[in-house]
Parts: C-alpha cells; structure tokens; sequence
C-alpha cells in the first residue's frame, strides 16, 4: 500500500491529518461481512431519520449471501462526471475528489445517477440527490477493516506518503488483529 | 437533514395474509405493541387470539406468526425474528428463532409482525414489496431438490436487488417431515420444531421481503448516542468476542473436555475425534469468510469451503457451507463422525433438504443403535448398514428419510419420539418433550431446563449455564431451578426485541430501556420484568391449549445412564426438580 492509514501517534499527526484532503476507500472489500454499520451510520448521521436507503454508501450482493459483498460508493473522481452532468450546478469540484452537492439547488433530475457509472448516487425522498461527502464517519463503524480515509492530493490524486521500508507484517497469530478489535488482546508473543 | 414526513412511526401495523382467498389486509395493532413491545410478546398474544381449540398443527386455520421487535433494524445484534406455529413434530407450542435479513426487511417494509392463515390449493410464494404483497404461482419451484436453490430463482424473478431478504423450504417441508425446517437467506434457519412442515401443508413454497421505508425517533441524537454505546459494548469489550472469532463451535473442545458433549447417540459425553471437527480445525483448514446478519457487526456466520473431487482426471467441486457448534454436535460426535469433510458434506445435504440439523443427527444416532442391537436390520434400512461415522450410509439416509419410501424412514421423517414407540428402543430414544435434544448432556440444569422449556430448547432458559455454575462451586438444586426460572424471565424480554441471544450480556435491563426511551417508548425495569412472567403464564396457557401435560413427559433411560458433566443423574432427583420448578412458577 502506498498510502499511510491514519494513526493518532501525536496531537501534532492528528492536526496535520484534519487539514489534509482526504477520502473514503474501500481498501479491502474481500473483508465485508454485510453487518451494515456503515450504512446505518451514514444514513443517521445525515438524515433525522433510522433507515438504510438514505446511506450514501451501499452494501449489496448480487446473488445472495453466498457471494462476496459489493460497498458502492463514490469514487472521488479527479474530474467528475456527475458534476459536468448536472444542468444546474449543484454539483462543485470536492478537495480531495469528488463533489459537493447544492442541495439547495437540485432538483432532482437524475443526470448525476446517469453520468456516475460506478451507480454511487441516488435520490432520497425529498429528490435530493445522495452523494457521499467522503466524511469517514462509516469508517469508524465498520468492524472489519474494510474501509478507510486515505490521505490525497487536493487535487484528488492519490498521495504517495509511505515510503518507509517494508516490515515483516505477519501477525503473531492468525485472529491477532481481530482478538484486539473485538477486546480480548493477546498475551505479548516475541516473533 | 430530514425527510422526516416520509417516515414510519414503526410498531404499528399487522399484515394479515390468508393464502386460501390469495388475500391480505393490514390492522393497525398499536394495542399490542403498547402492552407487549413486539416479538414474542405480540406474538403469543395473536396466537392465543387466533388460535381455533382443536385445530391441528397441518389444518389451515392454524396460523404461523412472524414478529420483530421495537429494536429490529434500528439497534445493533436487534437481527432476529420469531416465528410461532404449532408444532407437527410434537405437537406443542412451536417457537423458532431465525436471523439473516428477515428481520430488517420486515421492519423496513412497515410489517413489524405478518399472520400467515389459510392454505393454497396449489403451490405458491410471497412477494412482498413495500406496501404491495403479490401471491404468484410457486409450481415450478415445488420439487427443486434445494431448499438454496430457490433462493437463487426467485432472486431472478423478483425486483429489489440487493438487500432482500428470501425465506423458503426445501423438499422435506413439501414432503411433510415433522422437523422440517425453513431456510432464511442461505446461511440461517428457523430450524427446530418444524416450521418448514407447516410452510409446506399452507403449499407456502417461499416468501420474500424488500423493505425500504425510513422510521423516525422521537429524540434522534439520543438515538445517535445510544446507537454508538451499544456498538462499542458489542465491538470493542469482548462480550461477543467467542462468537466473532471461532464462533459457537468453540465449545466442541470445552464440552468435550468437560464431558458433556453428546456421542454416539448419548452413550457417552467425550468423543475421541472432538480434535478434528473442532471449531479450531474448521477455523484453520475450512473457514473462509465469515457474514453476518443484518445490523449485526459481530459477524459470527461461518462459511467453511469444501473442494470436492468428483472424477479422478482431477475434477473438482467446491461447496461453501456454514457450520455451527449444534450442526457440528449433530452429524459429528452424535454420529462418530471424526472426518471434518464428512461433517460438512452431511450439513450439505440436510440444508439442501431443508431439515433440521439436530432433530436429522438424532434420528439418525437413534437407527444406528437400533440396527446395532438387531432390533431392526437391513429390511427395515433398505439395505443398509449404519455403522458410527460411516459418511456415506448417513448420506443416502438423509435422502431417504426425506423421500420416505417405506414405513421405517417414514417413521423417521416423525422424529425419534415417534420411530420408537412402533419399533422399541424408547429408552435410548434420546428426546425431551418430544423434541431431538441440543448438544448437551452437563447434568440437572440442562435437562430440567430442556424439559420445562416453553419448546424444549437449551436456548429457553440456558440450564448448561447452571450447570456450568454448578460444576465451579456447589449450587443447591433449588438455586439451579431459580436460575432458570430468572434466565427464562429475561430472555422472554430479549425475545420480545428481538436481539439476538449471543448479545444478551449487552442488552441488560438498563441498556433495554435506555434503547426503548431514545424510541419513544417509556418501560420501567419491573414493568419488563413483569412483562417476561407475563409472556411466561400465556406461552403455558397457549401449551395447555396445545395438550402439554407435565405428566405425560417421558425421560429415556440413556440421560441417567450417561455420566453428565456434572456427574450422573439420577431420575428421582430431576422428578423432584421438575416438582419445586412447577411449585415455583405455579404451573
Ligand atoms: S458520484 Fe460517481 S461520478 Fe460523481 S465523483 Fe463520485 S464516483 Fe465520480
Ligand atoms: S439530481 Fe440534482 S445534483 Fe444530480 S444532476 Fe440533477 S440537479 Fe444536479
Ligand atoms: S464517508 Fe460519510 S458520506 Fe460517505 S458513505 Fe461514509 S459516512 Fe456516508
Ligand atoms: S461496516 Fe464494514 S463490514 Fe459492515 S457492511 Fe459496511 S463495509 Fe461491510
């Protein structure tokens, strides 16, 4: 990976990040056990209301359980096509990739959803669109490391930031990360 | 942000369904849910109003109750979804539990609860989008030999991508075996007591559920706060951490080790295998990815990959399976099945036939004695020759058993209860109220828990919990049964929520009413409380409608001669038990 995910090593690091143009990422989807948190956290978080269909970003599968999970979500785009789609300027360039939206201004016609191939907007039921704002609150209840905030160039480009040496990365052991996410840490082992 | 004018209330509604006329209403029912919250409070309750004296678990009047609860798609681990029938396995008060998506789905669809009546006259499935319920012709999906693959069709057929939720049955619920089951979403059940046999004489192939309404709290930043504290407790404090990492079958080695793991048909509590079906094996060789239900981040669905050869010029197939403690209990010690494969390949098979798991290793354990003692032989068995943990005999009989082509696999399609009284062997008939028992033989707690339960499941009341108690310091029986009467209190009021049991250390009575206030709705600790003994005196009048007699209850003579956990038991002592437990509750 060539971009550094976020720590909270000193008050200074986490300064720095706030400032910085970042965005939402779905680093490694293989991981997504359909829990929904996400969506529910998003869904509450922008709307005073309890319900998935309001997330901006959309856990799905297209057969079943029995296949992988798919998180559909904005993929801040450099040069977004949504935004040259909307007749009406609601749809502005995003530090960071992306857009932000008008809500003020859209009215709903729909050319955003056209123009986004990867099918990341929709509209709620006042026919405003929902376009994710790349905030990462989702990232903070997704219980298995499938998304993150990555840092970027204001541009949107993908920032090369981690540049230090490869390290031996195996874990200790297999449910390692998991033993500690989910509370019970693991005795100290030397490698 | 707000689109609050187009929000649900929530708890409102009942959607009546009569698959007789292909006919449905919906009732505003807020009386029940303002009394009994939603679950299996508002579920007893339609029971006892709909339920006709007399009629039989298979005749169409006799209705089936889906029912979530206040917490249902607002709060995590709130996944589950009860459904009450009566049973045709035994007769009784039928209560099964299942999660997936089904819950959610409901309660986004603005059907907290659904009373299905009636029967078709021809095979049919539910469709249920929003506010439209469509009836549509089921016939070409009646006789798929897959309970998983009509999932697939009908996810072809019906719009709603993504997020629906499919519950449906497979042949042994077409062909009437007592313990057939339903399949919700692939990877859950409701699976014990046969829920799947009363979908299948209703000619009620599948139904589906797209949910997609908003609902409103009164106070949303209290929601807000509440919803973060109650996933913090679920993620971050190692209440639900055995359930995430190996799951439920990390107690294969426990009980093993602790000798209460029933073996080959109960003749003993330790299997010489327990290493290689251990849920530490099928984590390291066979795990592949783990799911969860809906609104649920503990994830604690268990997806093994099996590859399978198929010919020799290296042709292989690969099965995605979910495995669990009790499945693995069931078709593996239960059966001497030490082959991990094998233990997966019989799971296979029984979700294909959409049976359930424990009731099918019960009645299998049981032949396998019977033939083993000469009492029946290869007539009876159709040729063949059960032996312990001999994968392919128990495979063809899965088959059999589902297909009943003669009078002994029929039998066995009725349960072990059922097979023994016409052809003996009533004593190693290892049942409790009729009902296969669950994978546990830890002594007093857990037998008295799985005879009093209001369905005769481990899940009622936890006894294995008691005796768990137990077995660290001494613990009079009487303690024993007044742990199991507060367990069975407390988990009424789980039930009426529906969160899932593997959460009940998080949805404490302080954290139940602090989710409930943040909705609106003002409980007491004592009124959820008297709200459990309530659900408690209707469920026992709802068994006595059903016939349940403490009298007529049997104990085969294997739970006393089988060393349990805490020791061996002795029939008296559970007699006086069952006595101070009926004193108590005054039942
Ligand atoms: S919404 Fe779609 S088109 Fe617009 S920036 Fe995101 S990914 Fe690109
Ligand atoms: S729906 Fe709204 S944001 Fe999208 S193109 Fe139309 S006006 Fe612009
Ligand atoms: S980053 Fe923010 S807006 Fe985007 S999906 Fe996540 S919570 Fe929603
Ligand atoms: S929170 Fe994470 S694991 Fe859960 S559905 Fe979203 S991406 Fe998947």
């Amino acid at each position: 990976m060539l971009y550094k995910k976020k720590t909270h090593t000193s008050l200074k690091e986490e300064l720095e990040w706030e400032i910085m143009a970042k965005r939402l990422k779905v680093a490694n989807p293989a991981r997504c056990i359909g829990c929904y948190s996400c969506m529910m956290a998003c869904a509450r978080t922008w709307y005073d209301t309890i319900s998935l269909k309001n997330s901006r970003i959309n856990i799905q599968t297209r057969g079943g359980i029995e296949t992988p999970y798919a998180a559909i979500v904005c993929h801040a785009c450099i040069d977004p096509p949504c935004m040259r789609a909307c007749p009406l300027g609601a749809l502005t360039k995003r530090k960071g990739g992306g857009v932000n939206l008008n809500k003020e201004i859209c009215d709903g016609c729909g050319n955003c959803i056209e123009a986004c191939i990867v099918g990341a907007i929709h509209l709620d039921a006042e026919k405003k669109a929902v376009i994710c704002k790349h905030c990462g609150v989702c990232t903070k209840f997704c219980p298995h490391d499938v998304l993150e905030m990555i840092e970027v160039e204001d541009s949107g480009e993908i920032k090369v930031t981690d540049t230090s040496p490869v390290e031996d990365t195996s874990p200790v052991s297999s449910t390692a990360s998991h033993k500690e996410l989910y509370g019970r840490k693991e005795p100290e082992e030397e490698k | 942000m707000t689109t609050e004018q187009y929000a649900i209330p929530g708890l409102k509604n009942v959607l009546y369904i009569d698959l007789t006329s292909r006919s449905y209403y919906i009732k505003d029912r807020r009386d029940l849910y303002e009394k009994y919250l939603g679950g299996v409070g508002v579920a007893t309750n339609l029971m006892l109003e709909e339920y006709i004296e007399g009629t039989g678990p298979l005749d169409p009047e006799m209705p089936i109750i889906l029912s979530t609860g206040p917490l249902s798609g607002v709060y995590p681990t709130c996944t589950k979804t009860v459904a009450l029938f009566r049973s045709p396995h035994n007769g009784e008060l039928g209560e099964s539990y299942a999660g997936g998506r089904l819950a959610m789905s409901m309660r986004y669809s603005g059907y907290e609860t659904i009373v299905i009546k009636g029967a078709s006259q021809y095979p049919v499935y539910v469709a249920i989008h929003d506010d439209k319920v469509i009836f549509r012709d089921a016939s070409s999906i009646w006789h798929l030999s897959s309970a998983i693959d009509v999932g697939k069709v009908l996810r072809d057929v019906e719009p709603g991508a993504g997020r629906r939720s499919i519950i449906r049955i497979g042949p042994a619920g077409e062909k009437g075996i007592t313990y057939a089951s339903v399949n919700v979403d692939t990877y859950r059940h409701f699976g014990r007591l046969g829920l799947g046999t009363v979908f299948g004489a209703k000619k009620l192939k599948a139904l589906l559920i797209v949910g997609n309404q908003e609902i409103k709290s009164p106070d949303h930043n209290a929601y807000r706060k509440t919803y973060s504290k109650l996933y913090d407790t679920i993620v971050k404090t190692g209440l639900t951490e055995k359930y995430h990492n190996l799951g439920t079958s990390e107690n294969i080695l426990v009980l093993n080790e602790l000798k209460g793991l029933p073996t080959r048909n109960l003749q003993g509590t330790s299997f010489e295998g327990a290493e290689t079906i251990s849920g530490e094996l099928f984590a390291e060789k066979y795990l592949i990815r783990r799911v969860s239900c809906a609104g649920c981040p503990i994830g604690c669905v268990h997806v093994a990959m099996l590859r399978r050869p198929f010919s020799k010029a290296h042709e292989y197939e690969t099965l995605n399976i979910s495995y669990d403690y009790e499945l693995i209990y069931a078709l593996g010690s239960n059966l001497g099945v030490a082959d991990p494969e094998a233990v997966l390949e019989l799971i296979d098979a029984c979700e294909k036939a959409g049976v359930d798991i424990i009731s099918m290793g019960g009645v299998l354990a049981w032949a396998t004695e019977m033939q083993q003692r000469g009492k029946i032989s290869t007539v009876e068995t159709m040729g063949l020759q059960f032996s312990w943990g001999d994968k392919a005999a128990y495979l063809r009989a899965i088959d059999l058993v589902v297909q009943g082509p003669n009078d002994f696999y029929a039998a066995l399609g009725k349960g072990v209860g059922y097979a023994s009284k016409k052809y003996g062997g009533e004593e190693f008939a290892v049942q409790l109220g009729g009902l296969e028992i669950p994978g546990y033989h830890t002594g007093l707690g857990n037998m008295l828990g799985l005879t009093v339960g209001f369905r005769h499941s481990h899940l009622d009341n936890a006894g294995y919990a008691a005796d768990q108690a137990a077995f660290n310091r001494p613990l009079s029986d009487e303690k024993i049964v007044e742990a199991i009467i507060e367990e069975e209190d407390r988990r009424s009021v789980l039930n009426c929520m529906v969160a899932c049991l593997f959460a009940r250390n998080v949805y404490t009575y302080p954290n139940i009413i602090e989710a409930l206030k943040s909705l609106g709705i003002e409980k007491t600790e004592e009124e959820l409380k008297e709200l459990g003994r309530d659900i408690f005196r209707k469920k026992y009048e709802l068994k006595k409608k059903f016939g349940f007699k403490f009298e007529e209850l049997t104990m085969p003579k294997r739970f006393f001669e089988t060393t349990s956990t805490t020791g061996k038991l002795e029939e008296d002592r559970v007699k006086r038990a069952i006595e101070l437990y009926r004193k108590k509750r005054g039942v």
